[in-house]
């Protein structure tokens, strides 16, 4: 297992308990969702697992590392990948990529990173002229400086058209190639569909289901379920693909 | 260590460009300043008070011409001559200091071959009586002189002026030092509140904690750019008082920047306290304008406190803007050494020691 979570718990100072006793593991090589409502504990769940936030209590063991006692160690060895996605300004994407470089003591090649992430164009261009869809790429572009073993996403697509969003998977699946292990957040089921080996569904702080896309479709179907909707062969979104193709609009 | 002190030397090069590219913090840090400098050090250029009088010359005697030479001779006079009726108006409007009026008459020679007793009429605006009376004094005394070598009495006592060189200390000796202190005051508080705040409510702070370095690096790197950014105020705003503005800069160079990046770093201290206390940008400003406010007038940097009641004096004696000022003036203008700023720079260490503990313990990462 590249990841152990037991039963973690965040308590913050005013007594909200943000997440209440969750666990889960993810094996190396996978794509792990993480899937809830606004609220549910998603972030501050990563955050633990990232060494960002204190652990109130439970245990994080990443790579062999307990984060609690290894906190800049385990960062060393991971890409995290922020909602808000904000960097220094003022600062052209090679000098950012060449400043993370140096904060991770690693000495990737900026130019191949942005190649990796289908933004060496804008190599001059500070992040504030890039569109939503370029800055997520760039943002998971400083997440890849070190080799990371896993790299962590919280909500990547969110806020972005059709077009950027399969970009994005696409970016996804071709880290996973590589072999890196992947943990991610989102609120588009479609998308977890697509991109996730295995998800649990959080709400509420805690984890109510864990299982592969398909296990859970097959649970749910099992208890009876019937669509509302006759499910039709395809989406209003494949319609929207067709008629506006796939070609990215940054 | 080798590999923290690439990534504190990256942050720094990072911090310097970031600075350098805003042209918002440019403008206020180093235009400002030197915008400053330039108005008060046109307004200080203008030679001394001048007093302004007219002369009716109606009389023809050489000794109503030698009287009127002896006038314009005197330098703070600007003299000029017209017709009774001319000066009278101008003297009205308030644009005469003093007029001179020599009759026709003047210094006419009688039957035995003396010259007649007569007057000279001297005209002041009584809205602007020092200077009409000050004119007066001046002129009576070239009158009494005129009157002993008529006369022929021998002159008992004679008053010696003797011109001393002084360190000849103008306007601008006194304001550079306040600038130059108000600027670094500025460039610790505000440009490091607002930078490290919008970094923080953008989350760009956040993705520095997610690397492997640890963040207060990077307050190190933005601590050694303000002290860049210190020399560059203190040797462009000197150089140019020095050179278009004729500032005195008596003591020793170097202890005068040393003091000067004592001050960056004493008010680096107070913006790292906004900076890491303040949430966002909105509560982070009037943080710093309430500290810098009453700081920037009352510490004596564009006026001197001597007109202050003594109760705000002995208050303003410890504001740490205070002492920076002074002892910034005390170098330029008397070339002390550091050694006789004791108090001075005593009170920027216990001003900096108190605000690096005061930061440290309200400081928020986010």
């Amino acid at each position: 297992m590249l990841l152990e979570v037991k039963n973690l718990h965040k308590t913050y100072a005013d007594g909200f308990q943000a997440v209440k006793g969750v666990s889960f593991a993810v094996k190396k090589g996978e794509v792990f969702g993480i899937l809830g409502p606004n609220g549910a504990g998603k972030t501050t769940t990563l955050e633990m697992i990232e060494g960002l936030r204190s652990i109130s209590s439970g245990s994080v063991v990443l790579d062999g590392l307990d984060v609690q006692k290894n906190p800049y160690a385990v960062k060393e060895r991971i890409g995290i990948q922020l909602q808000s996605s904000s960097f220094f300004t003022n600062l052209n994407l090679i000098e950012l990529l060449k400043l993370f470089n140096d904060l991770y003591h690693e000495s990737s090649d900026p130019m191949t990173l942005l190649q990796e992430v289908g933004l060496e164009e804008k190599a001059q261009s500070r992040v504030k002229e890039l569109s939503g869809g370029q800055k997520q790429r760039f943002s998971i572009a400083t997440t890849l400086v070190n080799n990371p073993v896993a790299i962590f996403l919280d909500e990547p697509t969110t806020g972005l058209d059709p077009q950027a969003r399969r970009n994005l998977w696409g970016l996804v699946e071709q880290i996973k190639k590589k072999g890196t292990t992947v943990i991610m957040t989102t609120h588009y089921m479609e998308e977890a569909e697509v991109l996730c080996d295995r998800v649990a569904v959080m709400d509420e702080g805690t984890i109510i289901a864990e299982g592969t896309p398909g296990a859970l479709i097959k649970q749910l179907l099992d208890r009876g379920f019937k669509p509302k909707q006759k499910v039709q062969a395809a989406s209003l979104e494949d319609v929207f693909i067709d008629l506006t193709g796939k070609e990215i609009r940054d | 260590m080798q590999r923290n002190f690439n990534a504190l030397r990256s942050l720094t090069i990072a911090s310097i460009k970031m600075y350098f590219r805003n042209t918002a913090a440019l403008f206020f840090t180093m235009f400002v300043p030197i915008a400053f400098i330039g108005v008060f050090g046109l307004l200080s250029k203008s030679e001394g008070i001048k007093l302004t009088l007219d002369i009716t010359n109606q009389s023809n005697s050489v000794l109503s011409r030698n009287i009127v030479e002896a006038i314009k001779n005197v330098k703070t006079f600007q003299v000029s001559e017209t017709s009774q009726q001319d000066a009278a108006d101008k003297l009205s409007k308030g644009k005469l200091d003093l007029q001179v009026i020599i009759p026709e008459d003047f210094g006419q020679v009688g039957q035995d071959g003396k010259i007649l007793p007569n007057h000279i009429h001297a005209l002041y605006n009584s809205a602007k009586p020092q200077n009409g009376q000050t004119a007066n004094l001046i002129i009576e005394q070239i009158i009494s002189r005129t009157n002993a070598q008529i006369a022929g009495t021998p002159q008992l006592i004679v008053l010696e002026p003797a011109g001393v060189q002084t360190k000849n200390l103008g306007s601008i000796d006194f304001l550079l030092p306040g600038i130059l202190a108000i600027s670094i005051m500025q460039l610790g508080i505000f440009s490091v509140a607002f930078a490290f705040v919008s970094l923080k409510t953008t989350g760009a702070l956040r993705r520095l904690q997610a690397t492997p370095t640890h963040p207060f690096n990077f307050i190190i790197a933005q601590a050694v750019t303000r002290l860049i950014v210190g020399v560059l105020q203190v040797v462009i705003l000197t150089g140019l008082g020095i050179w278009l503005f004729g500032f005195h800069l008596n003591g020793n160079p170097i202890e005068f920047l040393f003091v000067a990046l004592m001050g960056v770093l004493l008010f680096l201290a107070f913006g790292f306290t906004v900076a890491g206390y303040a949430k966002d940008e909105n509560s982070a400003a009037p943080i710093a304008n309430l500290i810098t406010f009453p700081m920037l007038f009352l510490s004596g940097t564009f006026f001197p406190r001597d007109a202050f009641p003594s109760w705000l004096t002995a208050i303003t004696d410890y504001f740490p803007l205070t002492f920076l000022a002074d002892a910034l003036r005390r170098i330029a203008n008397e070339g002390v050494h550091l050694i006789a700023l004791g108090t001075d720079l005593l009170g920027m260490l216990v001003w900096g020691i108190i605000m690096f503990f005061v930061a440290v313990r309200v400081f928020r990462w986010e």
